[in-house]
């Protein structure tokens, strides 16, 4: 007890549905002010664990502890938090005031004092001159920032924000990401983040938590969890092309105990390289090109380089690889 | 390549319906009004046309006004308990739970049984000796109604029998409210809205556009369904409490030879149908139900 506001604690949270367990085991500290992501792919878990904080869902065992204190049977308006959805769950029929003064009229604040934060709160995001509009006379942008708003006035402990990205077209989400973070700056309020893009993973949170079937792979901080990943799963999940993973390290360097993993950056056209491999296309993406190369034992290996490689499909090219690591065959445990 | 479809296509799927319509409906309403100011008796051939006469008869006509306060009391009274029950309903097995279907099942089951075996059903319920109704009501130290011989509890007895056909509103709220977005019901439990709440709040003003068609579908079918229960329970009595327009216009029309006082007659409950609407419509602008 005691702990400072915001701080939360996951202790061996399990959730099932049926025969499928959606979050198995779950232990995670979040600190107050911490800024944290739940990366992994679809049903993982991440949206579940969220619910099972807000109390929309209930535990199959396990605790959730708030502010240092368990939550089981406390409702989820009694738990200071707010959650954003992914499809921001606006009130239809109700302007974009109304769903910002919905809550504080149910918890019975006055009229007048609930418009004058309302507006505070629309002013403070940005959508101050869209009070009058209903949901759907908005873009996707100003209807996140709405749910936003209304999570805002709930003033609580921690922010759940459930993919609140993800119906975003790329060149908005870039910016609201940016949005995201100086919000969070300034009010320095405990946040939980899920997504299933790691670039948000990347680049959002103070520590990303990897989950996979319901089970935490790796927490820590984003660079961290991306240079040295704790398995398999986590190496090949983090990284965009993903790490080439090599069972029994064939051309990276043959130890059948091991699986071999390098970075698409790691591995460097060397015309001395050891490593000797077939283009069999080029994806040229601007300020970088990728090489999907495949080498004569019939491993492919991704290549990222700078632009202009000046290689075409059907080149042969070699390769060095500069930083390998090293996972377990059997468990695909890092070693 | 899909070649583009000639503007006929849509003309000659929508013919069939068109052709009924215009035979089975269009044509019928226009000789209606046609009829109505005549002399036809529905045996002749030749009708007179009479101006007035029938309008100056239907004024002066005390059944008329009998039959017009049965129709609103029926209305009154069988719209929102009819309307309520289908809802209220619908809205209590919209969410799946153990049993769920044979509720459901139950509610609309007596939908599909036809008018006349329900009438007869209710003859035996609202019979005052051994009638389950007056057993029930005995249960309570009440000594019961003779239902179908004293005015009031006879109009009460056919709404009773009319409130369990209600399978048809039923299914349309069930179907509106699985269609909600259970995530608006959970942004509305974080910000602490009950039960009560999110029925007042979400629920009711989300199927509002429904609910008032429902309202609306209701009331037509109220004012007109209530022959079948009249003629089998009732007869129009007693002391003409259950002689609704439609059996009033039924007896002009084919027990007194009155085709063309008849057909005024139901022009005079299309327009009550109308009135009674366009208040609903009016009320409901009025209190902003719709966006």
């Amino acid at each position: 007890m005691n702990e400072p506001r915001g701080t939360i604690r996951l202790a061996a949270l399990t959730r099932s549905y049926g025969r499928t367990t959606a979050v198995d085991g779950v232990d995670l500290d979040v600190s107050a002010g911490e800024l944290i992501t739940l990366v992994g792919p679809s049903g993982s878990g991440k949206s579940t664990i969220l619910r099972l904080i807000a109390g929309l869902d209930r535990p199959d065992g396990g605790r959730v502890l708030v502010d240092g204190a368990d939550v089981a049977g406390v409702p989820p308006h009694r738990r200071a938090v707010a959650m954003v959805f992914q499809d921001y769950a606006l009130f239809p029929h109700l302007t974009v005031l109304s769903n910002l003064t919905f809550g504080l009229r149910v918890r019975r604040v006055r009229r007048a004092e609930a418009d004058r934060r309302a507006r505070a709160a629309a002013d403070r995001l940005g959508i101050g001159d869209l009070l009058d509009r209903y949901p759907d006379q908005m873009s996707g942008g100003q209807r996140q920032r709405v749910a936003l708003a209304r999570a805002l006035l709930r003033d609580p402990s921690v922010y759940l924000l459930d993919e609140p990205l993800a119906s975003l077209d790329a060149p908005l989400r870039f910016a609201t990401r940016a949005d995201l973070l100086a919000l969070h700056r300034e009010l320095r309020t405990t946040t939980i983040h899920v997504t299933h893009d790691q670039h948000e993973a990347m680049t959002l949170g103070d520590r990303v938590v990897v989950l996979a079937d319901g089970r935490v792979r790796q927490v820590g901080p984003p660079q961290q969890v991306y240079d040295e990943p704790a398995d398999t799963f986590v190496a090949g999940f983090l990284g965009s092309p993903p790490m080439n993973l090599v069972p029994g390290g064939g051309v990276l360097g043959g130890d059948p105990a091991l699986t071999l993993g390098v970075r698409p950056e790691d591995l460097t056209r060397d015309d001395a390289g050891p490593i000797t491999a077939t283009v069999e296309a080029v994806e040229a993406l601007g300020s970088e090109a990728i090489l999907l190369t495949r080498c004569p034992d019939r491993t492919r290996l991704i290549v990222r380089t700078g632009p202009r490689p000046g290689v075409a499909p059907g080149d042969e090219v070699r390769l060095r690889a500069d930083r390998l690591h090293q996972f377990d065959a059997a468990t695909g445990r890092r070693r | 390549m899909s070649r583009p479809r000639s503007p006929l296509t849509g003309w000659a799927f929508l013919a069939p319906y068109a052709i009924a319509v215009a035979v089975l409906v269009a044509v019928p309403v226009l000789l209606n009004v046609g009829y109505a100011f005549t002399d036809h008796t529905g045996l002749t051939r030749d009708p007179q046309f009479v101006g007035l006469a029938n309008v100056r008869r239907l004024l002066d006509d005390r059944f008329l006004l009998d039959s017009l306060e049965a129709s609103l009391f029926h209305v009154a009274l069988a719209v929102p308990v009819r309307f309520l029950a289908a809802v209220g309903l619908g809205l209590l097995l919209a969410a799946p739970r153990p049993g769920g279907r044979w509720f459901r099942t139950a509610v609309y089951l007596p939908t599909v049984i036809p008018d006349v075996a329900l009438a007869v059903l209710f003859l035996w319920v609202l019979n005052p000796l051994y009638g389950p109704l007056n057993q029930f009501l005995g249960l309570f130290g009440h000594a019961g109604y003779n239902w179908l011989a004293d005015p009031t509890t006879a109009r009460i007895g056919v709404v009773l029998m009319l409130a369990f056909p209600i399978g048809e509103g039923f299914i349309v709220v069930l179907a509106a409210r699985r269609l909600l977005d259970g995530r608006l019901y959970e942004a509305a439990a974080l910000e602490g809205c009950g039960p009560f709440g999110q029925l007042r709040r979400l629920t009711l003003p989300l199927l509002a556009p429904v609910l008032v068609l429902l309202a609306v579908r209701d009331i037509i079918l109220t004012l007109q369904v209530n022959f079948v229960p009249a003629y089998v329970l009732t007869d129009g009595r007693p002391a003409n409490a259950t002689l609704y327009l439609p059996v009033y216009i039924f007896d002009q029309v084919f027990e007194f030879s009155g085709f063309a006082y008849g057909s005024l007659v139901t022009i005079l409950l299309m327009l009550i149908t109308a009135v009674i609407i366009t208040g609903l419509l009016i009320a409901v602008r009025r209190w902003r139900v719709l966006r």
